[in-house]
């Protein structure tokens, strides 16, 4: 009997010890779940989207922007600087900055600042994400901005920045996550990138950093003085990491964390059934392809020649390819419907130059098996292949592992494939040895993923100039598509910019360098009391300050 | 003896430390012929093509592998392991943060493999052939063959998520540091109950099969009837000369699951997400994070050869018969 009271006793002493603490409460507190812990809090150094979103709720910009549903693009709106004037040239902007912004150590924020952030962030010492990003300004051979000509310093809340002759500057370009210059001064620029500063950030946000548990939790808190702290909003903000997925499902169903991005397709009817989670999209911001190598990669890895692939060499036959496949499948099937047939690389969520005219290729088996067998390709051996020149229609459809939406779509492909005379072998790779391949440019065929850039960016994914256009990976090159790229970076009205958009997906969609498949929707799910999320395009996890809990 | 002893000793540390160095050498030139590219993450739509390039050669990686390796061993041996590609913080300074969660966490269970095996084990062979005995070996088979996911999983599913009984993952709550230290401790063991029979189940089926089956081995000796015949009693019999046969071969076995332990739970971690050497590792593998897979892979086979070299003084010390071995 004693010896059974004594097993029992770790279990009572758990229990007792654990409700020893005193359990505060947090009416005004927001967990958000996400898989993977960041490195650092300075917006320098902030390479993953994560890290992205965290140091943007730290540190501010002059100007922040929120995505116009109407338009199908980003609003401008002061935030740092209440105001700002282009010149009529567009060769200088004038910021005026608010005179009452503080960092969280009580040191004013001012056009040093500014300054000394833009520097920093173009030297090629400190090694930042935006370096070589400021071919706007005037720079040195090292890309490094020529403080003396880029800004006029009027005031201490009054800026000039004085662009390069023949540049075309965007607001979007200019403004960026403004650091500490009284903090970060006193460090040598190569010791920045290793400095104690990046873990314990002054910040000019309505939050701080209260504490950092690493692969944990980061917690934030509010700054009261913060000009845009609001005490109906939320003072408590944590991340917490939760690298697995299904323990991230959990813990929004239980109601430990409130808020998780990305969920799968296939969770959904679960969280319809929960009381205490709502569910949101973001539309078309990522879409899935299947790429087909435009050039020979045999030949481009020996001598680096460009020569037409002898099965993707040709549009006709990469049209037929997309006739071949039913996405709609995959699509209902897979995705639930949510999101749409994708046809070109401009997302349906940029009204203002989405050309709705563009048609779908609709799944077509026959309309493919009569291109093909017009590009010369029939089974002239009776085998079920397709051959054309003695060479078999067959190659090798790589995939990363680890994706079940792509394991599950290249299954539906092969089959589809096959039915039109193509044999195709399936191979998963590892995400590593997936990247070398593509920037070898030595595969054939393989199924990913693009995330778009917000404002649209087409250059470096489709430029003929492949040295250029690093994520080129298929190759694909056409004249008229680089002309109407090239135009695009220079300024110009909104009715050119739609007319020259219009044009470029019409190209895309004749050439089909790659099959566009669909644009898949961002699943996130929120905790029903959350308010003010702003959830859209932009992003799920920004102006944070502007959240509430309905009690 | 001494000098001997000494002599055997300097010899085990030198012959340890060859193997590290090789070890850590060996995983150098792997890493970098394997595939992926520490720069592939500088590569995107938001960054300029030239920052790939300084990354590139501020990395040191446009240099021939050579030359990074003879760059690499001169900096070891002034015992800097570089700087973290990602964390941007020296490797041990990196690895320090989740090695001191992994000491608790895998000495722990290792503690309570232990105690729970022996505890089992003993009672097992005082009651040998009865309904106990046979539920025990019947139990621990099933438990060993049970993946560390599965029962992580299905311990989840059952104590946090039906009963709400233990928190599905962390290793502490948001307000720990408003807790009492009495409600810190329980809220350490109330976060790590679950994630430690995870870690610890395997090991307790795996000693308790060994000890078990050592004791009966052991009580099958002749000397224990003449022990029987000459008066002495099962309780001064089973501590005094049945445990000490039986566990010597069983403190190898020991050594190397501490070691292995403490070079990290990967499986564990991630289920329950804890911060420790296993995910760092296999974060620093996906990220190639060049300096810091070595600092991992140098730090957890460290740890083995301790462990392993510990597990040898304590057969030492139970049985001077081995000194000799040892030394060999």
């Amino acid at each position: 009997m004693i010896r059974k009271t004594l097993l029992f006793l770790p279990i009572l002493l758990i229990v007792f010890l654990s409700s020893c603490g005193t359990k505060t409460e947090h009416p005004n507190r927001v967990v958000i779940g996400i898989p993977a812990d960041v490195n650092t809090f300075n917006p320098l150094f902030a390479f993953s989207v994560d890290e992205g979103q965290i140091t943007e709720l730290l540190y501010l910009s002059l100007v922040d922007f929120r995505w116009n549903e109407n338009l199908g693009e980003l609003d401008a709106f002061p935030m740092l600087a209440k105001s700002w004037e282009w010149a009529e040239d567009s060769s200088s902007i004038t910021f005026y900055l608010r005179d009452d912004v503080m960092w969280s150590d009580s040191i004013p924020l001012t056009t040093a600042d500014v300054i000394f952030s833009l520097d920093v962030y173009s030297d090629p010492v400190v090694n930042s994400r935006l370096y070589g990003s400021f071919e706007d300004y005037y720079t040195d051979e090292e890309n490094h901005i020529d403080v003396e000509k880029s800004f006029l310093v009027k005031s201490d809340y009054e800026l000039q920045i004085n662009f390069k002759p023949g540049s075309a500057p965007k607001l979007i370009d200019v403004v960026h996550p403004l650091i500490p210059k009284h903090i970060f001064d006193k460090y040598d620029r190569k010791d920045i990138e290793t400095a104690d500063a990046n873990f314990n950030p002054v910040t000019s946000s309505p939050f701080v950093l209260k504490k950092w548990d690493r692969n944990q939790t980061i917690t934030l808190g509010v700054n009261e003085n913060s000009f845009l702290y609001n005490p109906d909003n939320i003072n408590e903000l944590i991340f917490k990491i939760i690298p697995d997925y299904t323990s991230r499902l959990t813990q929004l169903t239980k109601g430990e964390i409130d808020f998780m991005e990305l969920i799968a397709t296939e969770d959904i009817e679960e969280l319809k059934n929960s009381d205490n989670v709502k569910l949101m999209t973001i539309e078309g911001r990522e879409y899935d392809y299947v790429a087909w190598n435009n050039i020979d990669p045999f030949v481009y890895q020996n001598g680096g020649g460009i020569t037409p692939n002898k099965f993707f060499g040709e549009k006709e036959v990469r049209i037929a390819l997309t006739h071949a496949i039913n996405r709609k499948e995959i699509l209902e099937e897979y995705l639930y419907n949510y999101g749409e047939l994708a046809a070109t690389p401009i997302s349906p969520i940029f009204k203002s130059y989405f050309n709705s005219n563009v048609e779908q290729y609709e799944y077509d088996p026959e309309k493919a098996r009569e291109i093909l067998t017009k590009q010369g390709w029939s089974d002239s051996n009776n085998n079920g292949v397709i051959d054309k020149n003695g060479v078999e229609f067959e190659f090798t459809l790589n995939i990363p592992t680890g994706k079940p939406l792509r394991t599950y779509a290249s299954t539906i492909i092969k089959n589809n494939l096959n039915a039109v005379g193509i044999n195709i072998n399936v191979e998963s790779l590892e995400m590593g040895s997936l990247m070398d391949k593509l920037y070898a440019r030595s595969m054939d065929a393989w199924m990913a993923a693009w995330y778009i850039p917000i404002p649209i960016e087409l250059k470096v994914f489709w430029y003929s100039d492949l040295q250029y256009s690093p994520l080129n990976f298929g190759s694909y090159q056409n004249v008229k598509a680089d002309e109407i790229m090239d135009e695009l970076t220079k300024n110009s009205t909104i009715d050119k910019k739609k007319e020259l958009y219009f044009k470029f997906q019409e190209i895309m969609h004749e050439d089909q360098p790659v099959t566009f498949m669909y644009w898949t929707s961002n699943i996130v799910g929120v905790n029903e009391s959350l308010r003010n999320t702003g959830i859209g395009p932009y992003g799920a996890v920004t102006h944070c300050w502007e959240w509430s809990v309905e009690n | 003896m001494n000098k001997e002893f000494l002599k055997a000793f300097l010899k085990r540390i030198i012959s340890s430390l060859l193997t590290l160095f090789l070890l850590i050498s060996f995983l150098f030139v792997l890493i970098r012929l394997s595939p992926g590219d520490p720069t592939q993450k500088f590569i995107s739509a938001e960054f300029s093509p030239e920052l790939i390039k300084k990354v590139t050669a501020d990395f040191k990686l446009d240099r021939p592998l050579y030359e990074q390796y003879v760059i690499f061993i001169v900096n070891i041996f002034k015992g800097d392991l570089g700087i973290s590609y990602n964390y941007r913080m020296p490797v041990l300074s990196v690895v320090w943060q989740f090695l001191s969660f992994t000491l608790l966490f895998a000495s722990l269970s290792f503690v309570i493999q232990i105690i729970v095996s022996f505890y089992f084990a003993i009672k097992s062979i005082r009651k040998k052939g009865t309904r106990f005995d046979k539920v025990v070996t019947k139990l621990s088979l099933i438990v060993y063959a049970t993946p560390a996911f599965v029962l992580g999983v299905f311990l989840i599913y059952i104590f946090s998520i039906q009963i709400n009984l233990f928190p599905s993952s962390g290793s502490k709550s948001f307000d720990f540091d408003s807790f009492s230290f009495a409600g810190k401790i329980g809220d350490y063991f109330w976060h790590l109950t679950l994630p430690i029979i995870t870690l610890s189940s395997a090991g307790i089926a795996m000693f308790y099969k060994y000890l078990r089956d050592n004791l009966e081995e052991t009580y099958q000796q002749p000397f224990i009837i003449n022990l029987r015949a000459s008066g002495y009693n099962e309780k001064v019999i089973l501590k005094r000369h049945v445990l000490p046969n039986a566990i010597r071969p069983l403190i190898s076995v020991a050594g190397v699951d501490l070691g292995l332990i403490l070079g990290g739970a990967l499986i564990t971690e991630i289920i329950f997400g804890l911060p420790g050497m296993g995910r760092l590792m296999m974060n620093s593998i996906f990220e190639r994070d060049y300096p810091l897979v070595i600092g991992c892979a140098l730090i957890a086979g460290l740890l083995i050869i301790i462990s392993n070299f510990l597990a040898d003084l304590l057969k030492m010390k139970l049985d001077k018969r081995m000194i000799k071995g040892l030394m060999n």
